[in-house]
């Protein structure tokens, strides 16, 4: 038997591989599933410098620190030590219903609940400075979609 | 499947993928879901092959929707989203893996078998009422699996995209950003590793 056909007999046995699926159902359930995945994502996203930290530190906890991860990790002391001792302008808007929005934050105007989040667009027009604000919805769940303006990212 | 052949099924199911994206960037979020619904299956798979664990795979699955529903904006069509969408999902399962492969001196007991050996997620056994067969079964799959982990995960991928999903080379390459060469010199380095450790079980 030559090399080729010796393939053919490792390809027939691959071939046992596709019977590790998880079935129909979990696919009929994945929609959903995911719509559940993203708001919980939502409401518990990290602040900008925790994803930071956590990059930096990863290495730590796994136990290998390499050199390039610790020159990293010293700008980052630096620039975050900057960046806090930077003058802070009035860049925080008030909002009607007594939340504040950071003009440099991300989603401003949401109302949560456990179950939802309720997107108020005329609170996300006031925080990004008017009109002609463009949202784009942020995530996908089965009660609406959160919205936010691109310009207002870090 | 092919890409062609995606599209094929497209025409004749409603809209091809590209106007499914083009109605989730103005807002229409079913769209989006339908998208979800044609690929789910095949990018499991993608991740289950390189990963070996069920567990894993659901996360990763997870990431790699609201990964790609975030990006969609960037999208400029220059691939197809079939493309795109499977090299997300193998970009974030391989940065999966790194971290996984670091971590490993971490890994709970409950996750090593008596020989040293990560648990693997098998199915249901297709033969339940031959406790023989079923045995057997679970054997050969654990070793096919515990020989594709011992894969770089570059092989690996290659052999999932060629061998179980049937994927054309120049299709391997656009999704790994490599040529068609490249793909089909790995295919065989991979044949030939997993030949030398499954021998036991191929017919000679």
């Amino acid at each position: 038997m030559n090399q080729k056909e010796d393939f053919s007999e490792l390809q027939k046995l691959l071939q046992l591989k596709k019977l590790e699926t998880p079935g129909q159902a979990y696919f009929d359930r994945f929609v959903d599933a995911f719509h559940q995945y993203q708001r919980q994502e939502i409401l518990r996203e990290e602040p900008w410098y925790m994803k930071v930290v956590e990059v930096v530190m990863e290495p730590w906890i796994a136990g290998v620190p390499r050199l390039a991860t610790v020159a990293t990790a010293a700008a980052c002391l630096v620039a975050g030590i900057a960046f806090f001792l930077s003058p802070i302008g009035s860049n925080m808007a008030p909002l009607a219903d007594g939340k504040v929005a950071h003009a440099k934050g991300i989603i401003v105007a949401a109302n949560s609940t456990e179950d939802s989040l309720q997107i108020q667009p005329e609170l996300i027009e006031t925080a990004a400075g008017g009109e002609g604000t463009q949202l784009r919805p942020l995530y996908v769940n089965g009660h609406g979609a959160v919205a936010y303006d691109s310009r207002l990212a870090f | 499947m092919s890409a062609d052949v995606t599209k094929v099924l497209d025409l004749e199911n409603g809209p091809t993928d590209e106007e499914l994206v083009a109605q989730t960037v103005k807002g229409d979020l079913a769209s989006y879901d339908e998208l979800i619904r044609r690929f789910q299956s095949r990018l499991y798979g993608v991740i289950y092959h390189l990963t070996s664990n069920h567990e894993d795979t659901n996360d990763m699955l997870m990431e790699v929707f609201d990964k790609a529903y975030r990006s969609l904006p960037t999208f400029r069509g220059q691939s197809s989203f079939y493309t795109w969408i499977y090299r997300i999902a193998i970009n974030r399962t391989f940065n999966f893996l790194e971290k996984r492969k670091r971590r490993q001196g971490a890994m709970s007991l409950n996750e090593i078998d008596e020989d040293g050996l990560p648990k693997f997620d098998l199915p249901d056994p297709v033969h339940r009422n031959n406790p023989v067969k079923s045995s057997m079964l679970n054997e050969l799959q654990n070793k096919l699996n515990e020989s594709m982990l011992s894969l770089s995960k570059e092989h690996r991928t290659v052999v999932t995209l060629y061998d179980i999903q049937g994927l054309a080379h120049a299709e391997i390459g656009k999704i790994m950003g490599t040529t068609e060469g490249t793909v089909r010199s790995r295919l065989h380095y991979a044949h030939k590793q997993l030949q030398k450790s499954l021998g036991i079980y191929l017919r000679r």
